[in-house]
């Protein structure tokens, strides 16, 4: 059932952001197409699309996440989401899966956006020659870069960091939604959901900084290894870099328990318009 | 045997009380009326064996159950609301329906999409209100569930519409299924009850069979009105 949870879940999600990611293509076409052209103007114009497109990406999709939620839980369509014969664990879960895609789609549609500009750029100003230098002066950064091993590493904490990070978010935005749709709070929804919104975040970031501050565990990247340590951040030796993991850690704690909540709520608690 | 089983069932909304000690069983393979005017209750009732509501204090069961994920695949449920997304075409909805229900008969829904005039192509936000509901019903009697719970299924409509629409349940539902209605237009459906649940306040103040109260000289109608009098 879950698999068939997700494919709906993408299926009604997609009508939110399909358009911006048409419009991204059609506007990347627009700007390579104007490489043939000499009216500079175009490709200009081209570039600002391009860089609002793939900025919008990423605010629509978020934005989004909030409205499907809302649409497919709380609205009329809930009356078919929550008599269908699954659990509301498996609704929760099929919708924050999808919600994950979509940001991280959107997030890369946006790098990319950024990427094509950056060359298109290049391309209008110097042409292909100047691209192929800077690559070759590029490799001899890679040269002055730690092991391969060390990035890989480097990376993957990164990407945790991102996953923790966009699954705060979800967490926060279904929690709000689903709170402020309870009978108490359902009179206000959107003001009483801003605020809740508001107090979480407060709430996520003061404890989150703090921790991140003084909790003795940091992930520290040094001249040729990256490594984790028992210590404050700054404190760990050999470290260029130092960045406390406490922070993260009880974000994404706080974020399963909110999400833990939400389908205690989900459940129990919500009251159908 | 019964498909529902209800006992000292409250529930309350805040202070507000809108049911209050419900007790009543329904055997399966019959068809219930669930009778009352609005805001007297019957909405909730339905939620909670929907298991949409489920804060509330008492016994409820399906089927032996308790209103859950099992539950769900065996009850149809039609919501007195369109409930079906906009950017819906009747094929899409019934593509959904099969993936969910087990119990569903994707062959017979497409057939009846297309027998009443529905283009499975049309998205439902281009749809009248009728065609939207039109479909909504096939999609809840093309499925095999044992227990069929219809809110207000004639609510809006004309008499011709109606009739349509009693034809519709009563020549698609399972023959062995219980079928329970809710509705506040008694004279087009009370042929079709072998029993009438009446709620007025909350409390459920008519449990009886239908050939019972016609022993007594009176249609479903004329109880009915004598008990809601004072709403006329």
């Amino acid at each position: 059932m879950l698999g068939k949870l997700i494919k709906h879940e993408l299926r009604h999600s997609a009508r939110y952001t399909i358009s911006i990611y048409t419009a991204v293509i059609v506007i990347s076409a627009v700007m390579g197409l104007s490489l043939l052209s000499s009216a500079t103007w175009l490709g200009v114009m081209s570039c600002f699309a391009l860089y609002a497109a793939g900025f919008m990406a990423v605010i629509i999709t978020l934005v989004s996440v909030i409205k499907n939620f809302y649409d497919t839980l709380f609205g009329r369509q809930g009356y078919l989401t929550l008599t269908l014969p699954v659990k509301c664990s498996n609704l929760l879960i099929s919708k924050v899966i999808v919600s994950f895609i979509w940001i991280v789609a959107s997030f890369m549609l946006m790098v990319l956006t950024f990427v094509m500009i950056f060359f298109y750029a290049k391309e209008r100003s110097s042409g292909y020659f100047t691209i192929v230098s800077d690559a070759i002066s590029l490799s001899g950064i890679l040269e002055m870069l730690p092991s391969a091993s060390t990035v890989i590493k480097l990376l993957l904490v990164a990407a945790v960091w991102a996953i923790i990070t966009i699954f705060t978010y979800v967490s926060f935005v279904y929690f709000t939604v689903t709170l402020a749709n309870t009978r108490a709070l359902q009179s206000h929804p959107k003001i009483l959901g801003g605020l809740i919104f508001l107090g979480i975040f407060s709430l996520n970031n003061t404890v989150g900084n703090l921790l991140t501050q003084y909790m003795p565990f940091t992930f520290n990247v040094g001249s040729d290894r990256v490594f984790f340590a028992f210590e404050q951040m700054g404190k760990a030796e050999e470290a260029l870099l130092s960045y406390g993991v406490g922070g993260t850690l009880f974000s994404g704690l706080f974020a399963f328990g909110l999400l833990w909540l939400t389908g205690y709520i989900l459940e129990y608690k919500v009251n159908l318009k | 045997m019964s498909i529902i089983h209800v006992s000292s069932l409250k529930k309350s909304y805040g202070r507000k009380t809108v049911l209050e000690d419900i007790n009543f069983e329904i055997a399966e393979g019959s068809i219930v009326g669930l009778l009352g005017p609005n805001g007297c209750g019957k909405t909730t009732l339905i939620k909670i064996l929907t298991g949409l509501i489920k804060d509330h204090t008492g016994t409820v069961r399906i089927n032996n159950e308790e209103p859950g994920p099992y539950t769900k695949s065996i009850v149809a449920y039609l919501p007195d609301k369109s409930y079906l997304p906009d950017w819906m075409k009747p094929g899409d909805a019934i593509g959904y329906f099969n993936d969910f229900y087990a119990d569903f008969d994707r062959e017979k829904a497409e057939k009846m999409v297309r027998d009443f005039g529905l283009d499975p192509s049309q998205r439902l936000k281009t749809m009248s209100k009728g065609q939207q509901e039109k479909l909504n019903l096939i999609l809840v009697m093309c499925r095999r569930a044992k227990l069929y719970i219809l809110d207000e299924p004639l609510g809006g409509l004309d008499p011709a519409a109606r009739s349509f629409v009693l034809d519709l349940i009563m020549n698609n539902y399972a023959k062995d299924a219980t079928v329970l209605i809710s509705t506040h237009l008694i004279g087009d459906v009370e042929r079709i009850f072998d029993r009438v649940l009446m709620i007025n306040g909350g409390r459920l103040i008519v449990n009886s069979h239908v050939d019972e109260i016609r022993e007594k000289g009176k249609s479903v109608e004329e109880v009915f009105k004598e008990v809601f009098s004072y709403a006329w």
